[in-house]
């Protein structure tokens, strides 16, 4: 089965030892069923010993690009493989970065996205998460204010101690956990997990998402003085908010 | 020479950024510093104009860096202050006359001979504004008390802060003291409270800057209105110096022209 890593410069599919093209055949189902998650973002993919050729790998790069996926780098045990994949100007390992610094001046490319990604490379390394609807309990840990444009996303939990501005968004594959306020847009079991939740000291989001149910949260005036902690759970597929407290 | 390079910038266009460097360069001259504004707006060049300057520029900074002149032959003398000197920028060029690298460079030669470099940025949404913010020691953002210049503001100091640069500070421009009471604008708090990053002070809305404008001469120069005295504020709190904020109250038109209202 195929399962996806969060690391520092972003999202590895590793891939497992089964012929091709079943493989691109479940990564397909892999992206249609997480569309959001993956849209406008890059990937490296890890196909481990398999022998690759050109049009393989580039099969794989077209199916990418489909959902708006960049694969920028391909790792692989196999030395034929890792051949063809430099020919075809593609990194072979994680710490050839495709873009240099110039890519700066390019912020005109993504209204939403800042270069880099900035809070998603303050988690550590190696952050172990699995894909899809598996339910993970892997986490990383954001320490900064995350700010209008910037865009978190992790396949596993998200936690932010600090504030989430407005026009900013947190996307996670399991719960978002923000000590701190969170305003902007939060989605919580984007791979689909409707138990996964999003909680907050001060919950005022201008959208959130659990699974494929969303609501819009005005900060209706009784909740403005509320300033207590609150979760917003998906029940009966609509999204409710209680309480922040132990379920 | 301690030398300090300013980059003044906002998340979008329009809400003063060239008024504020020109003044806060004006006001920073008045206090015996050495001062060069630079205009960073390639092919938008417009600080000679409010400043007045205009029709004295012969060489420009893209000149300077493809050497056709030398860096002295690209500044402009104001006579107005002691030692307030002008960099203007080429009209009929595009943001990618000058890379990064050249503008570190010319500013590391001015630091030889300047204690304030002010340098007024394209909005952080342009092209240009990594430009200027290259250089930056300090970072200014301009910001109008509206909920979308906020927005963009701050994700401009998201950018700052990816490159490093860090921490921005906030300049506040027209704001109005009325309106804010009333509720129909955000207050200086409210702003605090979202961009959570230091505020450098807080420029009124000033009927005297349209004026000054339209005259070439700077408020901070010589005005003594509401605008001005917060151009000079911020100015020795750029210097180092302690000055509690506090927002004007603008005077209005009425007020000026027959005493009380
Ligand atoms: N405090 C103020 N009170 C009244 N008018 C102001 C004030 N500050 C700026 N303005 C006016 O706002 C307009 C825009 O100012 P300015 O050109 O400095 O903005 P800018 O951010 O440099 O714009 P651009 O992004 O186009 O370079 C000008 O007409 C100016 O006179
Ligand atoms: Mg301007």
């Amino acid at each position: 089965m195929i399962s996806i890593k969060g690391v520092r410069n972003g999202l590895v599919v590793i891939c497992d030892e089964e012929p091709w093209h079943s493989q691109l055949s479940e990564l397909q189902q892999k992206l249609d069923s997480n569309a959001r998650f993956f849209r406008g973002g890059r990937i490296a993919l890890d196909v481990k010993t398999l022998d690759l050729s050109p049009e393989d790998i580039l099969r794989a790069q077209s199916l990418f690009r489909q959902y708006d996926v960049q694969l920028w780098a391909v790792l692989t045990q196999n030395q034929a493989t890792s051949t063809r994949v430099e020919m075809l100007n593609m990194a072979n390992s994680l710490q050839t970065e495709p873009e240099d610094e110039s890519g700066a001046s390019a912020s005109s490319h993504s209204s939403t996205q800042t270069p880099g990604e900035p809070a998603m490379s303050a988690a550590n390394d190696e952050t172990e998460a699995h894909a899809a609807s598996s339910v993970t309990t892997e986490g990383i840990l954001v320490r900064k204010r995350v700010r209008s444009g910037q865009v978190l996303k992790h396949p596993g939990h998200i936690a932010v101690v600090g504030d989430v501005n407005p026009g900013a968004q947190i996307i996670a594959g399991g719960d978002i956990i923000v000590w701190g306020k969170l305003q902007g847009l939060a989605h919580a079991g984007a791979f689909g997990d409707t138990s996964a939740v999003i909680c907050a000291l001060d919950l005022k989001p201008s959208l959130i998402r659990i699974a494929d149910a969303a609501r819009s949260v005005f900060p209706a005036p009784q909740r403005e003085r509320a300033r207590r902690p609150e979760m917003a759970v998906l029940e009966q597929e609509e999204i409710t908010i209680v309480p922040w407290q132990d379920r | 020479m301690q030398s300090v390079v300013v980059t003044v910038t906002s998340g979008k266009g329009g809400v003063g950024k060239t008024t504020c460097s020109a003044n806060i360069g004006c006001a920073l001259a008045l206090l015996q510093k050495k001062v060069v504004v630079i205009d960073g707006d390639i092919g938008l060049r417009n600080l000679d104009i409010v400043m007045g300057l205009e029709n004295r520029i012969v060489y420009d900074s893209v000149d300077y860096i493809e050497g056709r002149c030398r860096l002295r032959q690209a500044l402009i003398r104001d006579k107005r202050a002691p030692d307030l000197y002008v960099m203007p920028t080429a009209q009929t060029r595009d943001k990618t006359a000058v890379s990064a690298e050249q503008m570190v460079a010319m500013c590391d030669e001015l630091r030889k001979d300047y204690e304030y470099i002010i340098i007024d940025s394209p909005a952080g949404i342009e092209q240009g504004f990594h430009t200027c913010l290259a250089p930056a020691d300090r970072v200014l953002i301009v910001t109008n008390p509206e909920v979308s210049s906020v927005r963009d503001a701050d994700r401009v100091i998201g950018l700052v802060e990816a490159q490093e640069k860090g921490p921005a500070q906030i300049l506040i421009n027209r704001l109005m003291a009325a309106r804010v009471k009333k509720q129909e604008m955000l207050s200086m708090d409210d702003i605090v409270d979202v961009l959570s990053t230091e505020l450098i002070g807080a420029v009124p809305e000033d009927e005297a800057i349209l004026m000054s404008t339209n005259r070439g001469t700077p408020v901070a120069l010589n005005g003594r209105g509401p605008a001005a005295t917060a151009f000079h504020e911020i100015a020795l709190r750029l210097t180092g110096e302690e000055v509690p904020l506090r927002v004007q109250q603008p005077v209005s038109i009425f007020h000026r022209l027959f005493g009380k209202a």
